[in-house]
């Protein structure tokens, strides 16, 4: 039976390296795929893959997989530290999240459900216009603010803010992610 | 910010790094003390974090797993040797045995031994650990090093000196900057600004708005010299140091301290 994200984290926390190894196939791919996408260097993004892993094996105890979600942790911390990396910069407040504060809508524990949901993301974000797909990518994959943006693509501010919001509103309907 | 945020967006845009200044720094100290809008944010951040899907499968190669699972089992290891001094406590009654009189010395030597391999593997541990550290800052030297090498010898890159405002702080400046590579070097020397501001480079460009290259307060900080990111391909027609309130606004609002124009 296939072992759950909270499971394996309690068997690290026993020092159960085949867990680690089990969470590595599970989610190395996936995260590989971000860090990949945002460096376009493949030894860097396997860098700080490895650190990202390691520091779940040295500090698993303080997560709480009841409160965050394991794959969200890691996706969120490794394209901080990629986008870190690309822009040459020390991440300040807020950039390096301290707690496991990532709640996934999504059970990503299975290849099969991973697999299904990229399709269902591709799908949304191919289905944004041109240019609120631009910005997403912009401030997802380059870590750009809104300014960054505007300088970027010569738009105004506003139209870039407009354009942002559109497209999360787009993404949630798309993916079903409405929560509140 | 003292209430909620009102539109749901916030959290997201919070949690793509779209928001900047004032926005930001709102959201984070309203989130801070508000258990509900933490909850929101943890959610935001999750729904963001699917956006790692839209990207094209890129499997790491197997000796990337191969090299954590031994950094894993290193680790494993220095604590196996360390918990090997406990183990002749378990040897309770061993002296009431005739051998033991033969065997105790070589006990007591064993443990000895452990503790000695313990003590020379905590060493080794601090020392591997403290090359380590001295190979990733010498990664980043080399990195940093690299940028300005090729800004120094990029033909287009150009030079700029900032000279002080009539009445404002003294101080003196100078930027290098590459619109090709949208690498900017700033190295220079200001008088501390007053009371709780700070000081903010930008890069002025000849269409839009002025473009942040860096917030510094030389009071607090020794960094006179830094390197960083600026979007690509921007003409630019001058640069300019502002006084602003401290950490910096998402555009200039204060009066200008030290101007370089572009000739």
């Amino acid at each position: 039976m296939r072992a759950s994200d909270a499971a394996l984290i309690e068997r690290i926390v026993a020092r159960d390296e085949t867990a680690l190894a089990a969470l590595y196939d599970r989610y190395a791919g996936m995260l590989s795929s971000v860090l990949n996408r945002i460096l376009r260097d493949k030894q860097a993004a396997e860098e700080i893959l490895q650190d990202i892993f390691y520091q779940l094996w040295r500090t698993a105890a303080q997560f709480d997989a009841s409160r965050g979600s394991v794959p969200g942790w890691l996706v969120v911390i490794g394209r901080n530290r990629a986008i870190s990396l690309l822009r040459r910069h020390i991440p300040s407040q807020g950039e390096e999240l301290l707690e496991n504060t990532v709640v996934l809508p999504f059970n990503l524990e299975s290849t099969l459900a991973q697999g299904q949901l990229l399709g269902r993301v591709k799908g949304a974000l191919e289905g944004l216009p041109k240019d609120q797909r631009t910005a997403v990518e912009l401030a997802y994959f380059q870590g750009m603010t809104h300014s960054e943006i505007a300088r970027c693509t010569g738009d105004p501010l506003g139209t870039v803010k407009t354009r942002l919001r559109s497209a999360l509103e787009s993404l949630r309907q798309n993916l079903q992610l409405e929560t509140a | 910010m003292n209430g909620h945020p009102t539109r749901k967006e916030d959290f997201d845009l919070y949690a793509l790094g779209a928001l900047e200044g004032e926005e930001r720094q709102a959201i984070e100290s309203h989130v801070a003390h508000c258990a509900a809008c933490s909850r929101r944010l943890a959610e935001a951040q999750g729904r963001i974090a699917l956006l790692a899907l839209g990207t094209p499968l890129v499997e790491p190669s197997p000796s990337a797993k191969e090299r954590l699972m031994n950094k894993v089992r290193s680790a494993a290891e220095g604590r196996a040797v360390r918990l090997a001094p406990v183990e002749p406590q378990r040897a309770r009654g061993f002296f009431e045995q005739w051998w033991a009189v033969v065997l105790a010395p070589v006990a007591v030597a064993l443990a000895l031994a452990a503790l000695f391999l313990w003590t020379e593997n905590a060493r080794l541990d601090r020392q591997v650990e403290d090359l380590r550290a001295t190979m990733q800052d010498q990664r980043k030297q080399l990195d940093y090093a690299r940028v300005v090498a090729h800004l120094l010898e990029a033909r287009d890159t150009i030079s700029v000196s900032l000279a002080p405002m009539p009445g404002m702080a003294n101080g003196a400046a100078k930027v290098m900057y590459n619109e090709k590579m949208g690498v900017l070097m700033y190295d220079g020397w200001i008088d501390p600004p007053p009371g709780d501001k700070s000081y903010q480079l930008w890069v002025v460009p000849k269409q839009g708005s002025p473009i942040s290259a860096g917030v510094f307060n030389p009071a607090t900080s020794d960094s006179a010299h830094w390197l960083t990111k600026v979007p690509e391909g921007i003409p630019v027609k001058a640069f300019a140091i502002t006084l602003e309130p401290a950490g910096g606004t998402a555009a200039p609002t204060g009066p200008m301290v030290l101007v370089g124009p572009v000739s």
